[in-house]
């Protein structure tokens, strides 16, 4: 049976500017928002916009992802006939290879979409944390009589260099595409995220391929050659909230945004757009007689004696008496000790921070580093992590960590 | 596979006891889905431990009012209990020309006699759903298999709770106590015993062999006998090897409106939490709620929450259920709030259990005292 549309998720990426937190896991997997991973954004998206079919592409530190995902079921895509599917590079009889760019990845699984044969594919980025509606997108696509669209969003001109940008006509269609240009004649910036014609894209997919020089990259490669032949290439713009994790600020900053639904047009409480995840299973939180809390969000297997200021805790972080959080991001199974400060700084999952220690400091004046804890570290009695240091060790008691 | 020779262990839930000990709850519900500890449903305890346990066939026989315990359920999935053999399987009354609801056990098994003469298990595990706890079902069949009695029943060491005392007999629950001899054997079941002091106090929890039950709820039936215990047990002590399997762990028996408060408040003590909760994971319905989200100027302590809740306002001693929302200048204290429950802008709520989806307009005040909490009814705005 023929699907209108099924998605390919980008998923392979080392996310290497995210350090610490990306030695063990891919970029997709990690932690956000309390009780999610940056996968459950484009997933429930897919969800809520009708697709029920998705290739997750993956290659790098792919096994918390692959449990993650598991049969799909937390994301209602445990379907007999498409749901999700984790798709690694495999060997072929040519032989096998890892996937060298976006565009290769997609080429090395022609087969997996042929199986659906789908009207259009879209092409969607695993590190973005941004809910948007990808029927209405492909409503776009299909009244503009697209071969090709881009998701666009629109920058402040004097950042625009920074992007990929789509420059268009009066009708939205493209005339000229610019990577990072100098002087940029458009601040429409792109988001990673097309729909193809399947025909288009498997046409194109096959060319570049067969071209030695070729990076098999979607933006440096198959959207310059759709745009030399003349192809049907629209811009769709999308006006929501829209944020590349890709490093230790922008995550963090992102988390603080959950915070401020209000003001920052991130609400993950939605109950119309609901961002589905693989549950814990803990039971409920519990706050203690000497708690304090302000601007925070706590889920499911928290116990919290301490004080937690303008912060998200994940599931079953423990803060102990007198320990004081602030705006901070705990990752699940960490434990705060008594009397630890732990301040503007993201520590990753089943940290332990030992009694008085310090880690992360407020900003003062320029000063504005977002500490990191990696996963599993023990941070000793006393011990100090600066504001802009970044451990994945674990540090002894009393040793200081700039 | 389950082969039939081996030890293994199907299990029959009455999702229906003592329902009649807590109308207020269940005037929509049964015993089973009544929501407790902030996320769960009380069947969710029984369930879960038998799964823990490796028994992963299970029957819910259920009377009336179920179909939020349907709705619970579902497939079984959360449970892990959605098997090509066995897994979940609620039966209800069978609808003939009219609608034949069973007054005690023996009628509720004689009406699926035939299913279980299908089913490959040796043994069948019995319980009821008004106790929440972890319960050891591995260490139970194990000892039912090693003494080689006929029937094993768990209990508690404790006083005869209040609740059970004044038990109106006309509504048919009954309870029971053990008197217990060398060997663990019962010498002998007394039914709703007044007597005060620690008493052995069934579980109503119960192994046998499959075999052994189907033939003893037929002899039963045939000569209209209701109760299980009081029919078949209790005139069969002499003749048949019945013995007793103490439970000493945590548990939360829920018998009346205020032991339900009790039994709720009683976990806001972080070692009865890990009591309940451990070993075995209890496994819920997924509801994929949003983290709590606690704003400035909330004043929070001793409080145990589920995801999904907004609290602007104070509370202090209570459990709140998912998506409780609590708003600017409300005081909730010592309150049990179910699901969904908003308290609005400035409402005084104390000792207060508040049913799913219920409103607290704004300023109201709304007081029940200790020994006495106010409860509101589904859905109702106060």
């Amino acid at each position: 049976m023929a699907k209108e549309m099924i998605a390919m998720l980008l998923a392979g990426g080392q996310g290497s500017r995210l350090y610490t937190l990306t030695q063990k896991l891919a970029k997709p997997a990690v932690p956000f928002g309390g009780k999610y991973r940056i996968i459950d954004f484009p997933l429930s998206n897919c969800v809520n916009s009708g697709i029920d079919t998705v290739g997750i592409l993956t290659q790098y530190q792919p096994l918390v992802l692959n449990e993650y995902i598991g049969n799909g079921q937390p994301w209602d895509l445990d379907r007999l006939h498409g749901g999700v599917h984790v798709l690694p590079p495999y060997q072929q009889a040519s032989g096998s290879d890892w996937y060298k760019g976006t565009a290769n990845a997609i080429y090395q699984n022609i087969n997996f979409i042929e199986r659906y044969d789908p009207k259009y594919v879209i092409i969607l980025s695993g590190d973005q944390i941004c809910k948007q509606d990808y029927s209405d997108f492909l409503k776009f696509h299909k009244e503009k009589g697209a071969e090709f669209s881009v998701a666009v969003m629109e920058v402040p001109w004097d950042e625009a260099s920074r992007f990929g940008l789509m420059v268009t006509d009066d009708n939205d269609k493209i005339t000229e595409f610019q990577e990072k240009p100098k002087e940029p004649k458009s601040n429409l910036a792109s988001m990673g995220i097309y729909i193809f014609n399947w025909d288009i894209l498997k046409k194109y997919l096959i060319e570049d391929e067969n071209d030695p020089d070729s990076e098999n990259d979607f933006g440096k490669n198959v959207i310059p050659s759709l745009l030399r032949d003349g192809r049907q290439m629209y811009a769709y713009r999308f006006d929501g909230y829209w944020k590349d994790v890709g490093t230790i600020s922008s995550l963090w900053e992102a988390n603080m945004e959950v915070l401020d639904p209000e003001n920052s047009g991130i609400n993950i409480f939605d109950d119309n757009w609901r961002i589905y995840s693989r549950n814990s299973g803990m039971t409920g939180h519990i706050i203690g007689e000497d708690a304090t809390l302000e601007n925070s969000m706590i889920t499911d297997g928290c116990s919290v004696e301490g004080s937690v200021k303008h912060s998200i805790l994940f599931a079953g972080v423990k803060v102990e008496k007198g320990a004081e959080i602030e705006d901070a991001v705990i990752m699940g199974g960490s434990t705060i000790k008594t009397g630890a400060k732990v301040k503007h700084c993201i520590v990753a999952e089943n940290v332990v921070i030992e009694k008085d220690a310090e880690v992360g400091a407020m900003p003062e004046g320029d000063e504005k580093g977002v500490a990191t804890v990696g996963s599993g570290v023990v941070v000793g009695e006393g011990a100090f992590i600066g504001p802009k240091a970044m451990v994945s060790e674990d540090v002894k008691g009393g040793d200081k960590v700039w | 596979m389950v082969n039939s020779n081996a030890d293994s262990a199907m299990g029959i839930l009455f999702p229906n006891s003592y329902d009649s000990l807590v109308p207020e709850l269940v005037s929509e519900r049964l015993m089973a889905s009544i929501p407790f500890a902030s996320r769960y449903r009380l069947v969710d305890f029984m369930l879960s431990s038998m799964v823990n346990c490796g028994i992963d066939n299970i029957s819910l026989i259920v009377k009336r009012n179920y179909h939020s315990l349907m709705d619970h359920l579902g497939a079984g999935r959360e449970w892990d209990l959605t098997r090509k053999n066995g897994g979940l399987n609620i039966i209800p009354p069978y609808a003939q020309k009219s609608v034949n609801v069973y007054n005690g056990r023996v009628e509720a098994i004689a009406s699926i006699l035939d299913y279980l003469k299908r089913q490959k298990e040796k043994y069948v595990i019995m319980a009821d759903t008004n106790i929440a706890v972890n319960f050891d079902f591995s260490a139970f069949l194990q000892k039912h298999i090693d003494s080689g009695a006929d029937i094993t029943i768990a209990d508690t060491r404790e006083e005869v709770p209040k609740a059970l005392l004044d038990i109106d007999v006309t509504k048919k629950d009954l309870y029971y106590t053990l008197d217990i001899g060398d060997d663990d054997k019962v010498k002998r079941i007394v039914v709703n015993e007044k007597e005060k002091g620690e008493q052995n106090v069934s579980m109503n929890i119960y192994v046998m062999e499959r075999q052994m039950l189907m033939d003893q709820i037929r002899e039963a039936y045939v000569n209209g006998l209701i109760y299980f215990e009081r029919d078949i047990v209790s005139p069969q002590i002499n003749r048949l090897d019945v013995r007793a399997y103490q439970h000493t762990g945590y548990f939360a028996r829920i018998l009346d409106i205020k032991s339900y408060f009790e039994e709720n408040m009683k976990l806001l003590k972080e070692e009865n939490v890990s009591a309940l909760f451990s070993p075995g994971t209890i496994y819920t319905k997924i509801r994929d709620d949003n983290p709590t989200r606690y704003a400035a100027g909330s004043h929070v302590r001793n409080v145990m929450a589920a995801d999904g809740c907004v609290i602007e306002g104070e509370v202090e001693n209570s459990i709140l259920f998912r998506g409780v929302k609590i708003g600017k200048g409300a005081k909730v204290r010592n309150c049990v709030l179910m699901q969904d429950t908003v308290i609005e802008t400035g409402a005084t709520v104390e000792h207060t259990i508040t049913d799913k989806n219920v409103t607290i307009s704004a300023y109201k005040e709304l007081k029940g005292t200790e020994s006495f909490p106010v409860y509101v009814e589904k859905r109702k705005t106060v």
